[in-house]
């Protein structure tokens, strides 16, 4: 079987598009031979840049990112049109439904309301960096064994949200788990599921069947 | 969003140079980035002011706190101390927005937002607030508006920071022309009170440095009901804060938020309480006192009821930490 991944349809398909340009953009970087210090110093400095593309040098997942990105360029457009990153999801664009949830070191923050510019610096971890070598994380696996997902679109947001519960809280109670996921929104639903998954994920014992459902 | 430059200020100065022209400062960027994307303000200039020195930090002496401007909602939600000290600041940080949000959103911003009235929020609707002629809430869509206003703009002021302030007698500093300026939370909400052009009393250029909490009251209370019970806007807040003496209230204030374009207070109510023991009656005659003035509209006399009794279970709230 050799089916084409349907992005690689037509010479000019919407993600190949974004993935050219992200490409050029870091060509473009790289070009301008100049080290990741000197570009965060100008970046930090107290000179006035942009509105024009300035360099950018995001560290995400552990490799190093070298943009040219107008200030205005939001950390969740720099991923997913700028770079090969889509599994940050675009939903409100307004910080309103936890989609695009990345960590900045520990932090889970919404990649939309953040300039890419404000987010040099940071160890920015999405989704796509949770798994190391192809190994799920435990978080991962509860979300599977849970079946806690259906569309699935909310899904790399809800990862990063209960992640950075459990680093902080390896042992969250139920009311923790809804407290640090109450901005992020399931539309299918699936909200009890993904209540049973981080619980499992961290060891705690599984709510009784009626308090999932009586989830609010 | 247009395009803007930007700019990040290591000085309270070079950030006030740098705002001067048509520029706005960035902190956490909730507000802010909300009103960028329906063009609600305009900027050409954006100037981080997330490195300026010493503006994160929270500090206690004898007799006040003091809370950095550019300290986090989540900080002060974890802050072990505060939810000791100022048991009403930490859950009305606590129920402030999302997790995400709470991370990023600052003392500052949070104080200085900007109304959520969906008149005001709509990037097609001239209203009041945008140098319309009309307020469209007044005779339309009103069950999240005010109660109470000074003019005839009807959206409330929602900072659940600012309600709790106020009940605790805290003062915010702001930098305005390079001078220290200091004002109550009555003072910081009067200019929304009085222009509905206003969100607040701030002037372009003014920078919010910290907020200073005094510790005479032992004890704070601060309660919110909601639409949803989570990541939700209050539709009544409200924040008592007293000391205790001999079992009667000391210094008592109340401040309520969501129904006023200023946190509420009624200082008849404050000086009603005052000397009094707590229970159902005196509550109940305080509510009666802070809403006696109250003007609903026609879709939101429901907030009226909800405000009386979350003012019994707030002050109740208070007792009940003995």
């Amino acid at each position: 079987m050799n089916n084409p991944e349907p992005e690689n349809f037509g010479a000019h398909s919407r993600r190949t598009f974004f993935k050219s340009l992200g490409t050029v953009a870091a060509t473009a970087a790289t070009a301008q031979v100049r080290s990741v210090a000197a570009e965060l110093e100008k970046a930090n400095a107290e000179s006035v840049i942009g509105p024009g593309a300035v360099p950018v040098t995001l560290k995400v997942n552990g490799e190093k990112l070298k943009l040219t990105l107008e200030p205005r360029v939001t950390l969740l457009d720099a991923l997913r049109n700028y770079s090969s990153l889509t599994g940050a999801k675009e939903g409100c664009d307004r910080a309103t439904c936890g989609a695009c949830t990345v960590l900045l070191g520990d932090t889970p923050v919404y990649a939309c309301q953040k300039l890419a510019i404000e987010a040099q610096g940071y160890e920015i971890t999405t989704v796509e960096g949770l798994a190391k070598k192809g190994n799920l994380t435990k978080v991962q696996q509860a979300f599977l064994q849970k079946d806690a997902l259906m569309c699935g679109y909310c899904t790399p947001g809800f990862l990063m949200s209960v992640t950075a519960l459990l680093r902080k809280n390896p042992k969250p109670t139920a009311d923790d788990v809804k407290h640090a996921c109450a901005g992020n929104i399931c539309r299918c639903g699936t909200h009890p599921r993904i209540l049973q998954a981080a619980l499992s994920a961290a060891g705690v014992a599984t709510a009784s069947k009626t308090e999932v459902v009586n989830y609010v | 969003m247009k395009a803007f430059q930007y700019a990040t200020a290591h000085s309270t100065d070079s950030a006030r140079e740098l705002v001067a022209g048509n520029g706005l400062y960035l902190a956490g960027g909730n507000d802010l980035f909300g009103l960028l994307k329906e063009y609600l303000v305009g900027a050409d200039l954006l100037v981080n002011i997330k490195s300026l020195p010493g503006l994160n930090k929270v500090e206690h002496g004898k007799t006040f706190w003091t809370i950095g401007s550019l300290v986090t909602v989540a900080e002060i939600e974890d802050h072990a101390e505060i939810k000791k000290v100022f048991p009403g600041l930490h859950d009305a940080a606590a129920e402030i927005a999302s997790q995400q949000i709470r991370n990023v959103a600052t003392v500052g911003g949070n104080l200085a937002q900007h109304s959520r009235c969906w008149y005001f929020r709509h990037r097609d609707t001239q209203c009041l607030k945008k140098h319309g002629d009309l307020c469209y809430a007044r005779d339309g869509e009103n069950r999240y508006h005010s109660l109470f206003t000074g003019n005839s703009c009807i959206s409330p002021v929602v900072s659940s920071l600012a309600t709790t302030f106020a009940a605790l007698d805290a003062t915010a500093i702001v930098l305005r022309d390079g001078q220290e300026t200091r004002m109550s939370m009555a003072e910081l909400y009067h200019g929304a009170w009085e222009n509905p052009l206003a969100h607040n009393s701030l002037d372009k250029g003014d920078l919010i440095l910290r907020v200073e909490i005094p510790t005479t009251r032992t004890r704070s209370a601060y309660l919110q009901v909601s639409d949803k019970h989570a990541f939700d806007w209050a539709l009544v807040s409200c924040a008592a804060a007293a000391a205790v003496v001999d079992g009667k209230l000391k210094s008592p204030r109340v401040a309520l938020g969501s129904i006023s374009p200023v946190p509420h207070q009624v200082e008849a109510a404050n000086s009603f309480l005052d000397g009094k023991v707590l229970d159902d009656a005196t509550a109940t005659q305080a509510a009666d006192l802070i809403l006696k003035d109250a003007k609903p509209l026609e879709h939101n006399a429901y907030k009226v009821p909800m405000a009386h009794a979350i003012i019994r279970r707030t002050l109740l709230k208070l007792k009940g930490d003995a």
